[in-house]
């Protein structure tokens, strides 16, 4: 009798090396986040009596909710300005925006000092207090689009007739979405009011509300460009170039108008002189001006560039490491903590501060998690779906640009 | 029992000697963990050059604002100003955001950096020794003061006796009493010989820090349904538009048919 | 005998804390039950008491505030006049004091070898009896001189005295000529006392030399300092360091070391040459008003600059200022005055311009010779006469030393002679309360006295690095457990009583004097049941009960009766200026001047001192003066350090004729660039000290011992060191 003794694996986890490389990160990350909750903030960071606020705040917070604000630009254009033809990119920025505040709300259950209380922003309120605006608008805001996002995940599992339902009733939403949105987009700059002494006047100004609205409608431009551009080439469809075309030519207004505010900001208050005599800080604002408003502004000027399917996400890479670099700026670069010279206990000396390894370990398994679940949801629902499922459900989306093939060398 | 109306303190830093009584008081005082501390000293240390030398420190604690930058941030409302003066901190609220210690110009707020999430990471600072002051003494930090530094009472007449102390020696002080306008008033009010920056007390106006984030957060709810009313309007105005483009459309539409 | 030790009992120190404290927690206490029945302290254990604090000299009276039986906060006692309601911060950390995880609780008996820290847990019966048994050994076949017995000068000192006396010994050390012998010599040959009072309420001008009271806070007279340059009085302060003094000081003198008597003595030439003192009218009460002009002549103030670094302007300025201020100028007397063996003169030399301002001849002036007698007015049990001692004291005194008062003695020479063995070998150490491995100059050569002794008893709290040394370790309460002979204080009577009960097995000095007095056959000597009975005989001349003092923490004693003429206790009944004493004993009669020595091109004067957080070598292992000290490291002025290629934060090697320690470089404009300057009380070597351990530099290893032929102080600031990187 012959024995049979080969053996047949159950599961066959057939991952691409990038999901496993995602999985390990989340997986670091997660460790990390237990080390936290099990030996204190200080343990796993270098936050301290000086910094009290650092990577996670700038990286996670102020960098996750500005990238997200793709989500109401899209659905306040499609819904409540009926720009019906940018219907193809509705699901993906409702998409990121999702993932994006799902990561914020997981940074900060990690951030804050008893995350298990995240939900008394909910039921205790100090009406002045800028971060409690916060709080409530994300964590409603999480509601809002979940909702509309729900058609998608609805339809991916057959459920129509529901997915058909919410997307009758989703205007208030929409609506509400983009009020959230511009009051919690704005309000990220407010967080800042409260240190005059400790905001560098380059970027202090009343104004910080407006100014990060008004970035925050390009960097959702920005990111849109962005995504489209990394899921065409990723999963192998078209990229809607045409839309991206019109997104990238309204790219350069907004940043004028940024431009002009800043600037204008600064003449009033009288802080043009700082603007070269800051040593440290004039590099960091003419750099954060430089690649977020000029260079976007100059690029997307040129038609060719706004065609072009590399050229449109060089243009958006620019743009977004600009302003990333302004909300780290505003957040933790130009934030300078109180230094006397001398202090005593000497454990109140450190008045530096520099992420260590496992911060920064905890926010990227974070977002890798969001990768992981952006790729899984394109995978598996109809994200890139203009249209809710019906008859015209196979044919592609209008004007498509076709995919470079070989044959086209 | 105490009859004071409104409990500050006043510290004068030619009469700090830097021994530091005041810290290990409170420490006893509000039985505080060897590795923190609700009072601190900074300053310049010892400044100049050989034999030309100065020294100045300052006793850091809570300044117990008159318009707390603190209670102004915390999202929960885990701070309050007692009428009387002492801001308190209630930790049974706090969610440990963090953001008073942004807020607060003075760098007060300590946090628990060092507690997990069973014994739970919170914030510390002066709370004005309430269960002395309610009791006919000082605080802890006062009492002990070896010279006067410290010294505690009615902040009007706090304030009267610091400008009647410069005017006795114009020569000795800074003309100047830190605190009594600063961030629209504090409770911990300073003399120095030095400037005050030196002492690492922050250059701040007379009106509170909090100020323009207050302001702004007053407008929140009115703009908030500002806007929603416009987006309103302009959803309904659009989605007229289109249904009568939709209509036209539709009635050449079936007039061309019909042709 | 030899005990078998069980592996229970092994009890080495080092290693795990004592079992059952836990970091900085003690299992609660039970109530004071003294407290409780004079009815301070209620059934729940919360409650008041009044008693008096020992974390310095000074002995502020505090209230302890008791919680379930735990001391949980001390604030100083508005009544008593050194505290006047305030603490230093040494007094405001007692209470870790009595919890500090690493006293020693329980007797101890060596069982490694000495230094090794290993101990084992015994009884009292057992700990006492092998004391005595050693003690009575040693008496037997060396004589109770082989015996020698020393103690830091503190509240049971009487009983200690006691001990010492009925047993036979002449040996008595105490750390005072480590201290001020310079001051109360010099002020008892001119004064005819040993340190005069002062009073800050009326003073104009105060002149310094060291004392730095704003960190070697002596509470009240800290307070009266600060408030009388508060109210506008002049401080001139000398000093090689910038301390905190310094900073308060008017004007800060950064004169060389061990010459402030030249920088005094021309003071005084300018002020009686041109007669700016009022002579007339101190001639009545000063020996030497006639001569002091001629003799003074020589110490110009061109002199003085050249020896001092001061200039010759100020010196004669500051000498005008101080006359001009007549008896409102005061001539601060100093306390530690143990820096250069000249420090005898420069004390002479204070108390002479004392004298010429006439502040001492003033009633209720800035400084008065009317000091009562310790201990005067108090009763005392019924004691046979002490037995007749022949024996020489090994420290000298009076034949080598016969100016220096048996009560001070010369502490550093007793150590010497145990190592000479001359003109006899001791045998045996009692140590109270002391710490004479760090205090002595010449660390190595303590412990080679030390290795001498066949036996070695130390009373302490914890185990200090000579209790660590040590062959038997006897726990004395804190002073929060415990009661203490009483002390008169300014016309009031203050008591030491237990704020809560002892911990583990300790117990105070007056019960572990009398057991082991029984022990020795010296019964008749301890005639008091226990410690209250002691006091109540302490108390039964002025009729008041135990119970009152309790409560209130004080007794007012009857008013001496001050007759209104000025007199002093010397030969003359005069101030001794000019000292007849000083001339038939070899010395010069006058305030002279003695050259000190200078250190060579690549060495530094090594400067000692205080900080306001600890007191000498005790109070370095006390968490919460740990945890707001300045790291101890070598002061060097930046200037030097930038010469010598070093940088602040460089650990560096510093290298006297006896000895090397090493230290972390603080790089500082405070202090003069031929100096550096060590905060004494570190580097201990006991394992048993947990925070302790590991910090900071002994500067005890570094000096070298030097004594002063005339007053017997050491003169610690005369040791020159070598510094490189290491």
């Amino acid at each position: 009798m012959k024995l049979n003794l080969t053996i047949q694996p159950r599961l066959r986890l057939n991952f691409s090396p990038l999901v496993w490389v995602l999985l390990t990160l989340m997986g670091i990350a997660f460790i990390v986040a237990m080390a936290r909750y099990a030996f204190g903030i200080g343990a796993i960071s270098d936050l301290s009596y000086s910094y009290p606020w650092g990577f996670w705040i700038s990286f996670d917070l102020f960098t996750g909710v500005v990238i997200s604000s793709g989500g109401f630009l899209m659905a306040g254009s499609v819904y409540i300005l009926g720009i019906e033809e940018f219907k193809p990119l509705l699901r993906p920025s409702i998409l990121t925006a999702f993932l994006g505040y799902i990561m914020v709300a997981v940074a900060l259950l990690v951030d804050l000092g008893q995350p298990l209380r995240i939900w008394y922003m909910m039921i205790h309120w100090n009406h002045t207090s800028v971060l409690l605006e916060i709080g409530i608008c994300v964590m409603t805001y999480l509601t809002v689009l979940a909702i509309e996002f729900a058609p998608v995940a609805l339809e991916g599992f057959k459920l129509q007739k529901w997915a058909h339902l919410i997307h009758k009733y989703i205007m208030p939403f929409v609506i509400l979405g983009v009020v959230l949105s511009t009051l919690h987009q704005s309000s990220l700059g407010s967080l800042l009011l409260i240190q005059p002494t400790k905001l560098h006047p380059l970027w202090w100004t009343p104004m910080l509300p407006i100014l990060f609205f008004v970035s925050a409608i390009s960097v959702g431009l920005a990111m849109i460009i962005f995504e489209s551009s990394l899921s065409s080439r990723y999963f192998q469809r078209g990229l809607e170039t045409h839309l991206l075309e019109k997104l990238a030519k309204a790219l350069p207004a907004v940043l004028v108008i940024y431009g002009l505010l800043k600037f204008g900001e600064l003449a009033v208050a009288g802080d043009l002189g700082y603007l070269l005599s800051s040593g440290t800080m004039s590099v960091l604002f003419w750099v954060e001006i430089l690649i977020g408003v000029v260079m976007p502004i100059v690029w997307f000027s040129v038609k060719k560039y706004r065609t072009s399917p590399n050229a449109l996400i060089a243009g958006a890479i620019i743009t977004l490491l600009g302003m990333i670099l302004n909300r780290f700026n505003v957040s933790w670069f130009a934030v300078k903590h109180p230094d006397p010279m001398f202090y005593l206990p000497t454990f109140m000396s450190n008045v530096d501060y520099f992420p260590t390894l496992p911060e920064v370990a905890v926010s990227i398994g974070i977002f890798s998690a969001g990768i992981l679940a952006f790729g899984l949801a394109a995978k598996y629902l109809p994200v890139f779906e203009a249209e809710p499922k019906s008859e015209e459900a196979h044919q592609p989306a209008h004007g498509l640009h076709p995919m470079p093939t070989a044959a086209d060398d | 029992m105490t009859d004071i109306k409104h409990h500050a303190y006043l510290f004068d830093a030619t009469r700090c000697i830097d021994c530091r009584a005041c810290m290990v008081a409170c420490s006893v005082e509000n039985n505080i963990d060897m590795d923190k501390t609700r009072i601190w000293v900074a300053g310049i240390g010892v400044k100049g050059e050989y034999p030309d030398l100065q020294r100045g420190t300052m006793v850091y604690h809570c300044m117990h604002c008159e318009h707390p930058d603190c209670m102004s941030a915390c999202p929960v409302g885990a701070y309050t100003k007692a009428e009387d003066g002492p801001v308190t901190y209630n930790p049974d609220l706090c969610i440990g955001c963090r953001y008073c210690m942004n807020a607060c110009p003075f760098g007060v707020p300590h946090f628990d950096y060092d507690k997990g999430i069973i014994d739970g990471a919170f914030i510390d600072k002066c709370t004005f020794c309430p269960q002395r002051i309610y009791n006919g003494q000082e605080p802890a930090c006062v009492q002990t003061c070896p010279t006067d530094a410290l010294e505690y009472g009615e902040r009007d007449e706090l304030i009267k006796i610091a400008h009647d102390r410069i005017a006795e020696h114009p020569d000795r002080y800074i003309d100047h009493v830190y605190g009594e306008f600063e961030n629209g008033g504090t409770s911990y009010l300073i003399l120095s010989h030095i400037p005050f920056s030196e002492l690492g007390l922050p250059n701040l106006p007379e009106t509170p820090v909090n100020e323009v984030s207050e302001k702004v957060m007053e407008m929140t709810i009115p703009f908030a349904l500002g806007w929603g009313t416009v987006l309103s309007g302009v959803a309904v105005g659009v989605g007229l538009y289109n249904k009568k483009k939709e209509e036209k459309t539709a009635v050449e539409e079936k007039a061309e048919a019909s042709k | 005998m030899t005990k078998m030790i069980s592996r229970r009992d092994f009890l080495k120190l080092g290693a795990a804390t004592a079992g059952v404290l836990a970091i900085g927690r003690m299992l609660p206490p039970k109530v004071a039950q003294a407290a409780r029945a004079a009815g301070q302290i209620n059934a729940d254990g919360d409650g008041y008491v009044h008693s008096m604090c020992e974390m310095c000299v000074w002995r502020c009276g505090l209230i302890a505030k008791v919680k379930d039986g735990r001391v949980v906060k001390l604030d100083g006692n508005p009544e008593h006049p050194h505290s006047r309601g305030n603490l230093c911060p040494r007094g405001q950390s007692g209470l870790m004091n009595t919890y500090d995880p690493d006293r020693v609780l329980s007797p101890l008996v060596r069982v490694g070898k000495r230094g090794e820290g290993l101990f084992r847990k015994a009884s009292w019966e057992e700990a006492l009896d092998i004391v005595a048994s050693n003690m009575l050994k040693i008496k037997e076949k060396y004589g109770a001189e082989a015996m020698v017995f020393s103690s830091t000068h503190n509240l049971s000192q009487v009983q200690f005295e006691n001990l010492l006396y009925a047993f036979g010994s002449p040996n008595y050390g105490t750390q005072r000529s480590l201290c001020f012998n310079a001051m109360i010599t010099a002020f008892s040959l001119t004064y005819g006392v040993e340190e005069p009072s002062r009073k800050y309420d009326d003073v104009e001008f105060i002149l310094m030399v060291g004392r730095n009271l704003m960190e070697a806070i002596s509470t009240s007279e800290t307070s009266e300092l600060a408030h009388a340059i508060d109210r506008g009085a002049k401080l001139v302060y000398l000093d090689p360091r910038y301390t905190k003094t310094a900073s308060k000081a008017t004007e800060w003198i950064p004169i060389r070391p061990g010459t402030d008597s030249a920088f005094l003595l021309a003071m005084i030439n300018v002020i009686v040459s041109d007669e700016l003192a009022d002579c007339e009218f101190v001639k009545q009460y000063v020996v030497g008003c006639d001569g002091i002009q001629a003799e003074m002549q020589k110490y110009t103030t061109e002199w003085a600059a050249k020896i001092t670094g001061v200039p010759a302007e100020t010196i004669e300025r500051i000498a005008r200022e101080y006359a001009a201020a007549k008896h409102n100028a005061l001539a601060h007397p100093g306390w530690r005055t143990s820096n250069f063996i000249n420090s005898f003169q420069t004390e002479r030399a204070i108390a002479t311009l004392n004298a010429i301002s006439g502040n001492v001849l003033t009633p209720g002036g800035c400084l008065s010779a009317d000091v009562a007698a310790e201990g005067a007015g108090l009763g005392v049990p019924p004691q046979p006469p002490y037995p007749r001692v022949s024996a020489l004291r090994l420290d000298g005194t009076p034949w080598k030393y016969p100016l220096v008062p048996l009560k001070l003695g010369v502490f550093q020479e007793l150590r010497d002679a145990i190592i000479t063995g001359q003109p006899y070998q001791a045998h045996g150490w009692f140590i109270s309360r002391q710490n004479p491995i760090l205090s002595l100059p010449d660390r190595a050569r303590t412990l080679e006295a030390f290795s001498k002794m066949d036996f070695i008893t130390t009373v302490d709290i914890i185990m200090n690095d000579t209790a660590w040394f040590s062959d038997v370790v006897l726990p004395e309460a804190s002073y929060l457990e415990r009661y203490d002979p009483l002390l008169p204080v300014d016309g009031k009577v203050f008591i030491r009583q237990p704020v809560v009960d002892p911990q583990g097995e300790a117990k105070s000095a007056l019960w572990i004097y009398k057991q082991l007095g029984e022990r020795l056959g010296l019964a008749d000597y301890f005639q008091y049941e226990d410690e209250e009975d002691y006091i109540r005989q302490q108390l039964k001349p002025l009729g008041v009960s135990l119970e009152e003092v309790k409560e209130k923490g004080y007794a007012e004693m009857a008013e001496e009766e001050k007759g209104n003429e000025i007199t002093f206790n010397t030969p003359s009944g005069k101030i001794e200026v000019y000292s007849e004493t000083l001339k038939n004993a070899g010395f010069s009669p006058w305030p002279t001047w003695e050259e000190p020595p200078i250190p060579k091109e690549a060495e530094f004067y090594l400067l000692t001192g205080k900080v306001a957080q600890h007191t000498q070598f005790g109070t370095q292992n006390n968490q919460l003066l740990h945890k707001y000290s300045d790291e101890p490291r070598l002061w060097m002025n930046t200037k030097t350090a930038v010469k010598m290629g070093l940088e602040d934060g460089d650990w560096v090697e510093i290298t006297s004729q006896v000895g090397t320690a090493h230290s972390l470089l603080l790089a500082t404009e405070a202090i003069r660039p031929d100096c550096v300057y060590l905060t004494p009380g570190y580097g201990h070597l006991s394992k048993g000290l947990k925070t302790a351990f590991g910090v900071g530099a002994s500067d005890s290893a570094l000096h070298v011992t030097y004594t002063d032929p005339i007053s017997g102080g050491q003169a610690l600031s005369q040791t020159f060191v070598t510094v490189k990187k290491a």
